[in-house]
């Protein structure tokens, strides 16, 4: 009996179980728990707390309610205009037969591969109006009067989520309409149904679950998104919930950062939670089934009209915020292309009359520095969060403890809820605190790649469960009946059969992890520098042209991997059938 | 009252203050420690072995809180190539919020800091021992008492109220500070926001405690007594309160500040505060800067920024060299080593090295020199104010 029970848990699989789950508690559960502990006082007595300050105290307004309203505001923005303007492409690129559908197709996908804060710096650069004194933007150096609705704010702040955002929109519901059947569509049709008709009650419910999980993505991304408010806000004192996180935390008011972190959480967690749920129930079945190529929807007349709009759409958030980046990173002054041309940013010896003697990008030994550890951060994220992701799967996979698999999968599935800014606050509260039982990491690289890992794991999990859930389970069993172990299994079945999707599952990964500012904004030191954060600093220095330099490079190593990644993934991408 | 009377004052508070330290617990807590204390190796070195010893720990790390530490550094390697100087510019309050955490942590971290929020330096850093005091013997006796307290003060920096002097070539355009509080210079005031950056903040600590020179030029400049708001403690807070609500314009770093209020060409500029010295890159740069030095009550804040080796320093020998390379050679102008600091508006600590020409000198210059312990005491709360007008 005894020896049974020793013989189970020593079971690999056993072992795999018990590590994967360690794992992801202390990447995912310790954090929060950790994050919440340190604003709860030793004597129990809240009203000496940080909470009271920013929930009910006089600055509880400015430094909570009004920041909760603008983050809500922006994120339902990005949501509703994220899904509208990716359900339309999706709809050009998929059933309509407007000219350029291909080129279109593939421009609508970089922009989610930029990084977010290179559209709000373009932004700036264009819209920059005399608010801030000092050298105005390219439109306001043209003699246009940019209001400060147009040029700070909300709006601005949104448009830029929004550029970024309906390119993952776009993927989600092309997708979903590459999916639909044609001939759900042509049955229709033949019954005299009007195309607006069929539009209405047949394609649009049929991938209603792609549109609503479109705009929870967006919302999520929206709400918690740092870098836009911080660089296109502060001129109009308009701050989110993240923005005042990141400044309670950045001035010393560690507790107060924290509480404005778990309450980010909680707004966030609540409205993808309920999202979720009213997604679950619906029935997917129109995607099942043998779908025809759905047929494709003649523009006619209306056909240039759609591609102008459609390209200029795409034009608008890809080539355009890119060449205007480009084009001031060789102005010598910012914004202004009358003062002459240099290359100065770029390779420039460092001058004292420049930039306060700043070398060009390509001759700062930090800049490249950083780009090496953003490379190698983005690298050890992937390896680990697909070697975690997979693992999990698996253990999911080969576990018949209902417990099991519903821990693992939960944990797997919480970072989604976290926004990265909270999440960085919750890894310096349990990596970087004093009396955290677990080793100081704050300063070191691991700490990144451990919150880089935590943020991933929801995505190569999901990746890593489907690549794992195209390999029969019939080769393994007979893999087993050959004698053949659970490690034997893995490396010799199940890793080759999946390797296509999982290492285009890790290039995304590092994609998205290269790109991103707001996990790492907290926990980067000098001694770690990431180009996402020099990116910042730079912007907020203003030093306007390393800003744009450096996210031009992030875009170029993004951008390939994002194009690699879609070859090896999806070189049937469904739109391409 | 003329700055050498005002130093005088400060001085004499400073040690008051020192005095009743000598009583009290908590305050014995802010005594600097010598970075010596720890390596007594490097007492009794020549500079020659100094040099030697730097050259084998072979790198020096500094944070910084100006972006001319990238000027320091070019010049330091071109004098020691031996040696690799990594230099970080970041914000002052960031620099401290890493110093700190690095040091929680354990972590590696900077040799060498160069910080400019002194009432958080005298608060927090040298209560935790983050950072220890080094004064290069050649120096020591160029030095005021008050520029070894409590670490090593390199120069004397500013924020301070600057205007356009191209759109107003005779002179500043407000003589008092409660004009940017009136309609003319609504969204006409730019600065730094001061809940992110410690310098800001401690101007805004400064004009609460200077609450009773606020409340007298009030009565000078609007002829009539002050009426606070409810809630509102004193004159100067209720400056503050008028200077947002007359919507001043924040910006995200001192340079932004310079752009807007200095580039020229401009029909209208607005005005600012922002720091005195960065009116030596107005041709580069194509700025018109200038400081209001006679706005009553005062311009703004003179403070300094201070030299420090982190108690973990990895390189303690060449952390020295460093700091000694810092503080200038022997020529009159600190030669090129000092050369970044050695700007007018800047101000030398050092009593052998004149005050750089074009420049106020210190004796006619109105700002208030910032009391880093009185400071400290209010910035916390002066924070949570501008929290509730913002």
């Amino acid at each position: 009996m005894r020896q049974t029970i020793l013989r189970r848990l020593t079971r690999p699989v056993t072992v795999l179980t018990g590590l994967v789950l360690a794992v992801l508690g202390i990447l995912v559960a310790a954090p929060l728990v950790s994050l919440v502990s340190a604003t709860i006082p030793a004597d129990g007595d809240f009203a000496g707390s940080s909470w009271p300050d920013v929930v009910t105290s006089p600055m509880a307004v400015n430094l909570f309610w009004t920041p909760l309203q603008n983050s809500l505001l922006v994120a339902l923005g990005t949501a509703v205009l994220s899904t509208v303007l990716g359900a339309f492409l999706a709809w050009v690129v998929v059933l309509s037969d407007a000219p350029g559908r291909k080129i279109i197709a593939v421009l609508a996908t970089i922009p989610f591969a930029l990084p977010s804060f290179a559209i709000a710096l373009a932004w700036s650069s264009v819209f920059r109006n005399g608010r801030v004194g000092g050298s105005p933007g390219i439109l306001a150096g043209m003699g246009v009067e940019v209001p400060d609705w147009l040029a700070w704010g909300a709006l601005p702040v949104t448009l830029a989520l929004v550029a970024h955002y309906f390119s993952l929109s776009f993927i989600i519901i092309a997708a979903a309409l590459a999916g639909l059947g044609g001939d759900l569509l042509a049955a229709a049709e033949l019954t005299g149904a009007s195309k607006l008709r069929v539009a209405a009650s047949i394609a649009i419910p049929a991938v209603s679950p792609a549109l609503l999980s479109s705009f929870l993505l967006a919302f999520a991304e929206g709400v918690s998104n740092f870098a836009s408010p911080a660089l296109l806000g502060l001129p109009v004192r308009f701050q989110t919930l993240s923005t005042r996180l990141y400044g309670s935390i950045s001035t010393g008011n560690v507790e107060r950062g924290y509480v404005l972190a778990i309450l980010l959480v909680i707004v966030a967690a609540a409205v993808l939670y309920v999202g979720n749920r009213v997604t679950a129930g619906r029935s997917f079945a129109v995607i099942t089934g043998k779908a025809t190529r759905p047929r494709t929807v003649r523009l006619g007349a209306a056909a240039w009209p759609v591609f102008t709009l459609a390209s200029g759409l795409v034009a608008a958030t890809t080539i355009l915020p890119l060449a205007v980046l480009a084009l001031t990173t060789f102005s010598r002054r910012s914004h202004r292309f009358d003062d002459g041309f240099t290359l100065h940013y770029w390779v420039g010896e460092s001058d004292p009359g420049v930039s306060h003697g700043m070398a060009g990008v390509f001759r700062n030994d930090r800049l490249m520095d950083a780009t090496g550890t953003t490379i190698a951060y983005g690298l050890a994220v992937a390896a680990g969060a697909v070697v975690l992701g997979m693992l999990a799967a698996y253990a999911v996979r080969r576990s018949g403890s209902t417990a099991v698999i519903g821990s693992i999968s939960f944990l797997s599935y919480v970072p989604f809820l976290i926004p990265g800014i909270a999440l960085g606050a919750a890894f310096i509260a349990l990596f970087g605190s004093a009396s955290s039982p677990l080793p100081n990491l704050y300063g070191t690289f691991w700490i990144l790649v451990l919150a880089g890992i935590a943020a991933s794991v929801p995505y190569a999990f999901q990746t890593s469960k489907s690549a794992l859930g195209q390999v029969s389970g019939e080769l393994e069993e007979a893999a087993v009946v050959v004698g053949a172990g659970t490690g034997r299994r893995i490396t010799r079945i199940l890793l080759p059969l999946s390797a296509r999707g999982v290492t285009g599952g890790a290039m995304l990964v590092f994609v998205t992890t290269v790109r991103d500012l707001s996990l790492v904004v907290l926990l980067v030191t000098p001694a770690t520098p990431l180009l996402a954060v020099e990116t910042f600093r730079y912007a907020e220095e203003g030093f306007t042209q390393h800003a744009n330099a450096i996210t031009l490079i992030i875009a170029a190593v993004s951008v390939t991997a994002t194009l690699l990644a879609r070859r090896l993934q999806g070189a049937d991408q469904p739109w391409n059938r | 009252m003329n700055t050498t009377l005002k130093l005088s004052c400060a001085t004499l508070t400073l040690l008051a203050l020192a005095a009743c330290a000598g009583a009290s617990e908590a305050d014995a807590d802010s005594e600097s420690i010598d970075a010596d204390q720890a390596h007594p190796e490097f007492d009794e070195m020549t500079h020659e072995q100094l040099v030697a010893a730097a050259e084998e720990d072979g790198e020096v790390v500094v944070y910084s809180f100006t972006s001319r530490i990238a000027t320091v550094a070019e010049e330091f390697r071109a004098q020691y190539p031996g040696i690799d100087i990594v230099e970080h510019d970041v914000s002052s309050t960031e620099l401290i919020e890493r110093l700190r955490s690095e040091h929680q942590a354990g972590a590696d971290t900077a040799d060498v800091a160069y910080v400019s929020d002194a009432p958080v330096v005298w608060n927090e850093l040298l209560q935790q021992e983050v950072l220890l005091r080094y004064i290069p013997e050649r120096v020591e006796d160029l030095l005021d008492e008050q520029y070894k307290e409590p670490l090593l003060t390199n120069r004397l920096s500013t924020k301070v109220l600057m205007y356009n002097e191209e759109a107003h070539p005779d002179g500043a355009p407000v003589d008092y500070l409660w004009e940017l509080t009136e309609p003319q210079w609504q969204s006409q005031v730019v600065m730094v926001d001061p809940t992110g950056r410690g310098d800001y903040l401690d101007l805004m600590t400064e004009i609460v405690l200077r609450a009773d020179e606020m409340e007298t030029t009030y009565q000078e400049y609007f002829g009539e007594p002050i009426e606070l708001d409810e809630g509102v403690e004193n004159a100067g807070y209720q400056f503050i309160a008028d200077l947002y609500a007359n919507d001043a314009i924040l910006v995200s770093s001192t340079d932004d500040v310079n752009e807007a209020v200095g580039a020229v060409g401009q029909q209208d500029p607005p005005i600012g505060f922002a720091t005195y010295s960065d009116r030596r890159d107005n041709e580069d740069e194509g700025w018109a800067l200038q400081v209001a030095n006679d706005v009553a009550p005062g311009p703004g804040i003179i403070f300094p920024a201070m030299l420090g080796i982190t108690a973990e320093a990895q390189n303690p020998a060449a952390a020295r060299l460093l700091i000694d390379f810092m503080m200038g050679d022997d020529s009159s102008d600190g030669g090129p080593a000092y050369a970044p600091f050695y700007v007018p508006g800047d101000y030398p600590t050092r009593s052998d090295l004149a005050t750089p020409e074009e420049a106020l000198p210190l004796e006619e210059f109105n700002a208030w020199l910032l009391a880093p312990e009185e400071s400290a005491a209010v910035r916390g709360e002066v924070n949570d104010f501008i929290l509730t007008v913002e």
